[in-house]
């Protein structure tokens, strides 16, 4: 096991995210990825919180929530977890997202979408009773040769 | 960090212009802007994102509130200058083309 590269603890306020954000967006940065590829990873990792937040701790500020991050061979791997309510499995797959008819369908479950989208490999293991635990993982962009 | 929002209703249009990040803890305050009552007498709501550096799902589903409810008002729904993150998400959620999308007011 190598060691992480970042571990903390954060509580599920969702007026934390933004501070979250901004340590997400430098640590992929300082792992070669590029400007954009960073703003997606961010957004992906803050649904991730959002959802930890909103469904695992039902909007409940002072429950806990811990995030790994380290660096791979080829990549980044994210690890998020909470100790709430196990997410049901049927939220969790993976779906063709259509444009919806806005008068009728609202959208719902668009965090989950976004974060295959973004990432390469994303694998949710909610809990027997309580927890959930999500990794994210992205590849590194090729490097270029200096000319 | 909360949102600004500036509403401004000149002739037939009312502009939102929002400034500040739209994410899980900013986005209601949107939201009751964008499902309140419009002003009488209105034929758009144009949304300016301009000042929007960042916004999550719940920010779209926001927009897709404000959408709706312009639609029950008949009223057209219009979002203006979003930032190439906004774009992107809006993109990655597949709703891009549900939005009329302009690049200024």
């Amino acid at each position: 096991m190598t060691r992480d590269d970042i571990h903390i603890e954060i509580a599920s306020d969702a007026r934390l995210l933004c501070a979250l954000r901004a340590l997400i967006k430098t640590y992929v940065g300082l792992q070669g990825f590029p400007v954009e590829r960073a703003d997606e990873v961010v957004l992906a990792v803050d649904e991730a919180c959002t959802n930890a937040i909103r469904h695992s701790y039902g909007g409940r500020p002072d429950q806990a929530i811990v995030l790994t991050l380290r660096s791979l061979s080829d990549g980044i791997e994210i690890v998020l977890r909470d100790d709430g309510t196990p997410a049901p499995r049927e939220r969790l797959a993976p779906r063709e997202l259509v444009p919806p008819d806005p008068g009728t369908v609202m959208p719902g479950g668009l965090g989950v979408q976004i974060m295959y989208r973004v990432f390469d490999e994303v694998t949710f293991e909610p809990g027997e009773g309580t927890g959930n635990r999500v990794t994210m993982r992205l590849k590194r962009p090729p490097v270029r040769d200096a000319m | 960090m909360p949102l600004q929002i500036d509403k401004e209703n000149s002739s037939d249009r009312y502009v939102v212009s929002v400034h500040g990040e739209v994410d899980l803890y900013s986005s209601p305050e949107l939201r009751e802007v964008l499902t309140g009552n419009l002003p009488s007498g209105v034929g758009s709501v144009c949304v300016d994102l301009s000042g929007v550096p960042y916004m999550d799902s719940s920010g779209v589903a926001t927009l897709v509130e404000g959408l709706r409810a312009a639609k029950a008002a008949s009223v057209t729904f219009v979002v203006v200058a979003p930032s190439a993150q906004v774009r992107k998400v809006l993109e990655l959620s597949r709703l891009d083309s549900v939005f009329e999308i302009r690049d200024a007011l």
